[in-house]
């Protein structure tokens, strides 16, 4: 007698889908990494020989000293006070230069806790219509030309005798 | 539950970006924040034992290690001759000497570049850092 096979009906197997999603998930979960990509813009000036630095005698100094204390215009300034002292200044001339100088010795937070403030425009006050559009972080390079040509630091020297 | 499981696999699949530099760093903080462009080259600077060491990342590549700011100054030049406006995200220590930031910013410089974004943690007006 001839025996009839019987056939399994033809199927994918799907048994090991879950674990095999969810090993995808817990891959992707550890390997999902939230870019920092956020900052503070900051303009460097051109490598340009024709580029005319700020001068300092009409420009606002501000300088952040090695222990990380402000000093704008050689008077000492706390932070939530430098918009305030800008204000009539730049209302007057709206690309007044403003000088940062910091101290070498000074920390990296120190120099961008000034820049935040000059930076950050006050959008939710409508009165408030300037910002700070021309500030001047001069560089190591640009330092030295000055020695060299003066013999000293004229960023040092700003509020001697002040 | 299969298709949770498969919108989640999907999730990920779509948010997850291969970060090009993980030099783990403490950035400063600060409350103005602008988002940088996609494929900004990085500049990394970070402080072991008292030596700086440097890491680069043209923005396509991974990061690798340079020996100092002067190669700095090589890559980025490569790279601004390539394109003028190529943007550049720097990241270093909120408590590393400005010294040290300076001469990599000043080398930036050198290079002829021009846009840079300082990559910093979001400061609140009661974090200390930023503004008070």
């Amino acid at each position: 007698m001839k025996m009839k096979r019987k056939e399994a009906p033809a199927e994918i197997p799907t048994s090991s889908m879950a674990d095999i999603a969810f090993l995808l998930i817990i891959f992707f979960m550890v390997t999902a990494v939230f870019s920092a990509t956020k900052g503070l813009d900051f303009k460097l000036p051109s490598n340009d020989d024709n580029n005319q630095p700020a001068e300092s005698e009409e420009a606002v100094f501000i300088k952040v000293a090695a222990d990380g204390s402000v000093s704008v215009d050689c008077q000492p300034m706390e932070l939530n006070g430098i918009l305030d002292y800008l204000e009539p200044k730049l209302t007057r001339d709206a690309e007044k230069p403003v000088i940062l100088y910091t101290d070498p010795y000074a920390s990296y937070q120190s120099m961008i806790s000034v820049y935040d403030v000059l930076a950050t425009p006050k959008a939710d006050d409508p009165a408030w219509g300037w910002k700070v559009k021309n500030i001047s972080v001069p560089t190591q390079t640009e330092i030295q030309d000055y020695i060299d040509i003066f013999g000293f630091n004229p960023f040092e020297a700003q509020c001697d005798g002040a | 539950m299969a298709d949770i499981a498969f919108l989640l696999i999907i999730f990920f699949m779509v948010t997850t970006v291969h970060e090009l530099d993980r030099t783990d760093l403490n950035l400063p903080l600060s409350v103005m924040r602008e988002e940088a462009e996609k494929g900004a080259a990085i500049v990394a600077m970070a402080e072991e034992d008292g030596q700086y060491e440097y890491h680069f990342s043209n923005g396509e590549d991974t990061s690798h290690l340079v020996g100092g700011p002067e190669d700095i100054y090589l890559e980025a030049s490569v790279l601004t001759a390539a394109d003028p406006k190529k943007q550049f995200i720097f990241k270093a220590d909120g408590t590393a000497r400005f010294e040290k930031v300076d001469e990599l910013l000043d080398n930036l410089r050198k290079a002829d570049v021009t846009r840079v974004i300082l990559l910093s943690q979001q400061a609140t007006t009661d974090s200390g850092g930023g503004q008070p």
